[in-house]
């Protein structure tokens, strides 16, 4: 049985060597999976931080879905916070929320955008997702993509928000980041001005950004999670394997992470994520996370940035490490061929002459594999072989 | 490595031949009215170039929604008022790489039916004016409202682009009569909400429910009458080979089997690749396959006229 002690120890320290650095999952407790999605989930709430509003664990990312039905699937599922932004669509994804959610407005949260502007601007943006909503008042507004600490500290943004909750138009704030958040986040729980932060945060990200959360959750920021599934590769990419339960599993174990906000676009995917709330993190989804990180591992630079400057000739390697990823991630060889325009042929030159790879990954990567890879696509240009017959085929689970 | 310097001398051919194809595209600059701009306006930020790799630098997650869409470069610029520093226009210029790919964006953020008469659709209001021009897709934005102004420039960006593309045609498969205008969309993965159904166009059509209670509710609440008409969809999917449409069918009546419900008629009037049942989300549908396309109508009242329309898309599809 795996729940006996000495096992649930192993299985704790097995996870923790595995999983990239970060520390092991909180919540390891072992309980079948629901499997299909077409159950009804147990659903699971957190409290948003200080907002105190009690939302479901995983809630919905509403960017780029265009059907209502969609919508309609995740509430009659119970999922009750939707984000979505004032730009998505120019507006007619918050017009999408906004009918969908007529006349159900009292039992749903809904998180909306706004950039920094002129304060006439942001009082006309806000005003103009209010009308799309079809609602007098916004759950969470929050800043669209920051990536400053001086943007998470600017008083100036913070007194509009504030008009803006005396006025009754919204009643919490935040900010949302794609990139430096480890930063933002420490300087956010100093400046104690911001409800909510709505965060890029998967199994790949670093040690420094669970502590950052941690900081920030503890006080009193509510953590949104978002780009949980680590990438959007395909079930039949990857030898049928199909992480993104675990992934989202993987967020969660993480209490300081009060709800995900997956970005799905179908039916099928906002059950397949809604059937994990009341799930626990099972030795099947470490497995799952295993193969898929080490899939990653091969193949993906999450463009955290940590190895930039080490390669002492000035080589471009991250561009490199792209065409990588384009190709084999992604299946856009139109995106290949465009990262190709810009590498210069002295930078390859400097790289394939070089006798070794001094640039260290810290989730593992395989630099010097990888670039070589890359010469491999550049020389072998995607034209002239099909996918999966590439450099890299059937490369993906020699762990 | 040494040994690897036969590699750079391949290298360099195939960069010279990549770049030389690349070249022959129109530079996206140029689309963009420097000098020749209404007057009382100038130019003041731009033309900024965006690519795949720093599209989500300029309109953040939104980026992700072009790029479904076939997202090769785009170009953006400011203009501004010389009497009022804060009246300004902002163009946005995406190439999407062909017109189907640039009229499904267009139908994505179209939010009505208000046209303004340029490029092969366009979309025009107070602040706003949009439209789509063979492989381009064109977005202004205006900070005041000045609808004349938006469609002037508008005018001078659409005189800029050369591509001639005509529209896509299976726009034309869509039966006109009950059409909402400025409804048809296009979706490259993801049609009706389902992974099974890849993609296609869909578009609303508004029930005949609406005139039958008008004539028993003479004389009540007009408002009512409104509100009793009825929108339903006509779909099509398409897919690679006639096989791939025969699996995603049974996929869908699985679906339905499981989640809804089917109607138990055997064979099915329009053969016996087609069923009718009850989605949960959608209502009433009937799908059936005609090579390869998945063809259908969801979200019906009156099971007659849906035929009706439904033969009439049939027949329009080659």
């Amino acid at each position: 049985m795996f729940s006996e002690k000495i096992e649930r120890r192993k299985f704790i320290k097995t996870i923790s060597s595995t999983l990239l650095g970060i520390a092991a999952p909180n919540i390891l407790k072992v309980r079948p999976s629901l499997g299909k999605s077409e159950k009804t989930p147990n659903l699971e709430y957190r409290t948003l931080g200080r907002t105190g509003m009690k939302v479901t664990t995983v809630s919905m990312g509403v960017m780029n879905c265009s059907d209502p039905t969609v919508l309609h699937r995740a509430y009659d599922l119970g999922i009750n916070f939707y984000d979505t932004a004032d730009c998505y669509m120019w507006g007619r994804n918050e017009e999408m929320v906004g009918k969908v959610f007529q006349g159900k407005r009292e039992k749903v949260f809904i998180q909306t955008k706004v950039h920094p502007n002129i304060e006439k601007k942001m009082r006309a943006s806000v005003e103009r997702s209010l009308r799309r909503l079809r609602t007098d008042y916004i759950d969470v507004l929050v800043w669209h993509g920051h990536s400053l600490t001086e943007e998470v500290s600017d008083r100036g943004l913070f007194e509009f928000m504030e008009k803006m909750k005396k006025e009754g138009k919204v009643r919490f704030a935040g900010f949302s980041s794609h990139s430096n958040m480890a930063s933002l986040l420490r300087e956010a729980a100093k400046s104690n001005v911001h409800d909510v932060a709505l965060v890029s945060y998967n199994f790949t990200h670093s040690k420094g950004l669970r502590e950052a959360v941690g900081l920030a959750a503890k006080s009193g920021i509510g953590i949104v999670a978002m780009k949980t599934q680590a990438g959007g590769y395909k079930k039949e990419k990857i030898g049928g394997l199909s992480p993104h339960q675990a992934a989202l599993k993987y967020v969660l174990t993480d209490q300081n992470i009060s709800m995900a906000v997956p970005g799905v676009t179908t039916v099928e995917q906002i059950e397949e994520c809604a059937a994990v709330m009341g799930t626990f993190f099972t030795k099947g989804d470490l497995q799952s996370l295993k193969q898929y990180h080490s899939f990653l591992q091969r193949r993906i630079c999450t463009m955290c940035g940590g190895c930039t400057g080490e390669c002492p000739y000035g080589v471009p390697h991250r561009d490199l490490l792209r065409l990588v990823m384009y190709h084999d991630g992604y299946e856009k060889d139109s995106l290949l061929k465009e990262s190709l325009q810009i590498i210069t042929t002295p930078d390859v030159q400097r790289c394939s002459e070089c006798p070794s790879c001094s640039i260290i990954c810290r989730r593992g990567l395989d630099i010097r594999a990888q670039m070589q890879l890359a010469q491999e696509l550049i020389v072998r240009p995607p034209a002239l072989y099909k996918h999966g017959s590439g450099p890299a085929a059937g490369r993906q689970f020699d762990v | 490595m040494p040994h690897k310097k036969p590699i750079i001398l391949s290298l360099l051919i195939l960069m010279i031949i990549w770049n030389g194809a690349s070249s022959e595209a129109v530079p996206l600059e140029s689309l963009i009215p420097l000098k020749d701009v209404p007057k009382g306006w100038a130019l003041i930020e731009g033309p900024r170039t965006y690519t795949k790799k720093t599209l989500f630098e300029h309109i953040d997650g939104q980026a992700e929604l072009f790029l479904k869409y076939g997202f090769q470069r785009s170009v953006f610029a400011i203009y501004q008022n010389r009497e009022n520093a804060q009246n300004q226009i902002e163009l946005d210029i995406y190439d999407m790489g062909n017109v189907l790919q640039a009229f499904g964006i267009f139908s994505r953020f179209r939010s009505e039916d208000r046209p303004m008469g340029i490029g092969l659709d366009s979309f025009l209001d107070d602040g706003s004016a949009l439209f789509y021009k063979g492989r381009y897709f064109v977005m202004l934005y205006g900070t005041e409202p000045n609808p004349s102004l938006l469609k002037e420039w508008a005018t001078k960006v659409s005189s800029r682009i050369s591509d001639h593309s005509p529209p896509p045609k299976e726009i034309g498969y869509f039966p006109k009569k009950g059409l909402k205008p400025g409804s048809i969309q296009y979706f490259p993965e993801e049609l009706l909400g389902h992974q099974f159904l890849k993609r296609g166009f869909q578009g609303v059509y508004i029930d005949k429910v609406g005139d039958k209670v008008e004539i028993q509710a003479k004389g009540e609440n007009k408002d009512k009458v409104k509100a009793e008409s009825k929108e339903f969809h006509l779909f099509v999917a398409i897919f690679k080979d006639s096989k791939e449409a025969v699996n995603a069918l049974k996929i869908y009546k699985d679906h339905l089997f499981k989640k809804g419900k089917i109607d138990s008629r055997s064979p099915h009037p329009f053969g016996p690749n087609a069923f009718q049942g009850e989605d949960p989300y959608q209502g009433e549908v009937i799908v059936l396959q005609k090579g390869f396309h998945l063809l259908g109508i969801a979200g019906f009242e009156k099971e007659r006229g849906a035929e009706n329309r439904l033969i009439e898309f049939i027949k329009s599809i080659e």
